[in-house]
């Protein structure tokens, strides 16, 4: 398929897609067809008298289902050219969707999991055109899929691939655009070890033990209050574990790509210039370990489906040493010369060390463990803030990504001289936070934010 | 100690008047609510009479606080027109102050409520990227609400990339 060619020509998906986004559909039936002949054995369905109807039942619905799945497959087409992909779906309902190439953001290829047990898999394309939804191009064969991305991401880039891609023969050397370099990979014993230290999955335990407890008593109102509640817990345990499990952190050209999931695959492309802030937690179990867990403001890499705003995990857990890594892709330039030790500083240090600035003496009858902590930096391209005593967090905003200071002082502050000044970003939950700051030092900071924002 | 030199434009004094009729509103409203109570014992409810009598004087007690701090209230809010950014404040327990820079701007509404509007008020909101750095200028004349979007508007085009 020649890339420069207007009319491309259109292309269909795989003949399985309709089965993977269908097989419940055949579930179902085939469990009416059970529910409704509960009384017959197995043998009664293939006796003499009802093989012609059992045969025709399951026959016709057969022919049903693949004549269905035969004419989705065959309306479903789509096609590249050098500036827009096209995606036209439905029979009767018809939906032609389209994307400029230019205005791509980032590929995510993903496989649930019929569609992983067949090797396929679905490309979602995040477009940066105002539109909300996503378009999807589901499925391909998973090497189809991945040339494919690699294909559009150039066109996206503005190059033209050296070779002429196809997409049907997979042995053509495709020019490697993303130069991937595998970064980190979080073995699955770290996922669920940082995860049992963490205070939600605390909690959960606890709430469990008491729910078996009360129930082994017999104490039956407790269980049925704690069961819905161990119900939402279950929820959070498994979306957190799926957003971490498999995880890996990769390099490309634009950026970082991670890739996750137990029973879907996803994948992400993150490109440092869309990064708007960056935090690094330290839960206060994880203490004696090194462990960290990283999370960014992101914009549109489409990472909750609904569009809303959502912090992008980009490392549920790991060592300084991979921290230190993701920070170099991320935030390449903190605008010192001895990047690692400010990092090391903003995450265990202590006072005035290194331009930090913290909390002076008076705020410490309202943070009487964490005053010599919280503090905040400024270098020439990032503001860094530090907070906590036992839970560490530091959070990495860099000047041009600001979009506006608020400063805030209550009565308690305006009697002990302090006040408290925050800086957002878009893209996410991550909030630079200058935590009870002297006030002259806040309104100093305050003034000198608001002259960085105009220069940019 | 303030970030800055208090120069702001404060809110028109229409907008007291505003806020003072909404105040009158929303009391009534919760007076009537607290009194209910009352009225079941009246009605000969078994209510016990330290009931009937506290919750509407709690009201009364709340709302008449509520309006010896609204004037002072009102006086905290404000704005400023700077080279670069606007900055917005208000406040009176708890003060706040923030700076949102032209460049930063995505769209500037004009709002009005049915009260605003009777005293011919109008409001201005600021959107960026953020949701959180958003600022809002309360109790602006609709003429001169007009003309600051404007400004606005341009000084945000002309910072834009």
């Amino acid at each position: 398929m020649s890339t420069e060619d207007p009319q491309a020509p259109w292309l269909r998906v795989h003949p399985a897609s309709p089965f993977v986004q269908g097989w419940i559909a055949i579930l179902g039936l085939i469990f009416i067809y059970l529910q409704n002949t509960r009384e017959l054995s197995f043998a009664e369905r293939f006796a003499q008298e009802r093989l012609p109807m059992t045969a025709l039942i399951g026959g016709g619905l057969l022919l049903v289902i693949l004549l269905v799945y035969f004419l989705s497959w065959y309306f479903t087409r789509y096609r590249i050219t050098a500036t827009h992909v096209y995606v036209n779906t439905g029979m009767i309902f018809r939906s032609q969707k389209q994307a400029r190439i230019d205005k791509v953001q980032s590929i995510e290829i993903a496989q649930p999991l019929v569609a992983r047990l067949l090797g396929l898999a679905e490309l979602r394309f995040d477009v940066a055109d105002g539109s909300s939804s996503v378009l999807r191009l589901s499925y391909l064969k998973k090497d189809e899929a991945a040339q494919l991305r690699r294909q559009i991401l150039t066109l996206a880039h503005g190059q033209q691939p050296t070779a002429a891609v196809s997409v049907d023969t997979v042995d053509t050397p495709v020019p490697d655009i993303e130069d991937e370099r595998q970064l980190v990979r979080v073995p699955p014993g770290r996922l669920i070890g940082s995860f049992l230290l963490r205070p939600g999955a605390i909690i959960g335990a606890l709430l469990t033990i008491t729910l078996l407890v009360l129930t082994i008593v017999g104490v039956g109102g407790f269980a049925a209050g704690l069961f819905p509640a161990l119900l939402g817990f279950g929820g959070w345990f498994y979306k957190e574990l799926n957003g971490g499990w498999n995880f890996t952190a990769s390099v490309t050209d634009t950026g970082l790509r991670v890739a996750y999931g137990l029973t879907d695959t996803k994948q992400q492309s993150v490109p440092v210039r869309r990064v708007q802030a960056i935090e690094i937690s330290r839960p206060w179990l994880w203490g004696s370990l090194g462990w960290y867990r990283m999370q960014i403001n992101v914009l549109g890499t489409g990472s909750g489906d609904d569009g809303s705003e959502s912090t992008t995990v980009v490392l549920p857990v790991g060592d300084v040493h991979a921290v230190a890594q993701i920070m170099g892709i991320l935030l390449p330039n903190l605008g010192v010369a001895e990047q690692r030790e400010v990092l090391l500083t903003a995450l265990e240090g202590s006072g005035e060390q290194r331009g930090f600035t913290v909390s002076p003496r008076a705020a410490r009858i309202f943070s009487p463990w964490a005053w010599r902590v919280q503090g905040f930096a400024v270098t020439p391209t990032t503001l860094i803030t530090r907070h906590g005593r036992l839970g560490r967090r530091a959070t990495f905003t860099p000047h041009t990504k600001v979009q506006g200071t608020s400063w805030r002082q209550g009565p308690l502050d305006r009697r002990r001289a302090l006040a408290t000044v925050r800086v957002h970003s878009a893209g996410g939950t991550v909030l630079g936070e200058l935590e009870q700051i002297d006030s002259a030092v806040a309104a100093e900071f305050f003034e000198a934010q608001a002259q960085r924002a105009s220069e940019r | 100690m303030e970030p800055l030199p208090n120069n702001f434009v404060a809110v028109d004094p229409r907008y007291l008047t505003v806020r003072t009729i909404s105040w009158a509103l929303t009391s009534t409203l919760v007076l009537l609510v607290a009194l209910i109570p009352a009225l079941l014992g009246l009605l000969g409810a078994p209510i016990p009479g330290w009931l009937r009598l506290t919750l509407p004087l709690l009201v009364v007690l709340f709302a008449l606080l509520e309006l010896i701090l609204l004037r002072r209230r009102v006086a905290a809010i404000g704005y400023l027109e700077r080279d670069e950014d606007l900055l917005v404040r208000y406040g009176l327990l708890v003060r706040n102050q923030r700076a949102v820079p032209y460049g930063r701007m995505q769209y500037v509404e004009l709002k009005s409520g049915p009260l605003e509007r009777r005293f011919g008020l109008c409001q201005l909101v600021l959107n960026t990227a953020a949701s959180a750095a958003t600022a809002t200028i309360l109790g602006v004349p609709a003429a001169e609400g007009e003309a600051l979007r404007e400004r606005l508007v341009a000084a945000g085009e002309a910072r834009m990339m």
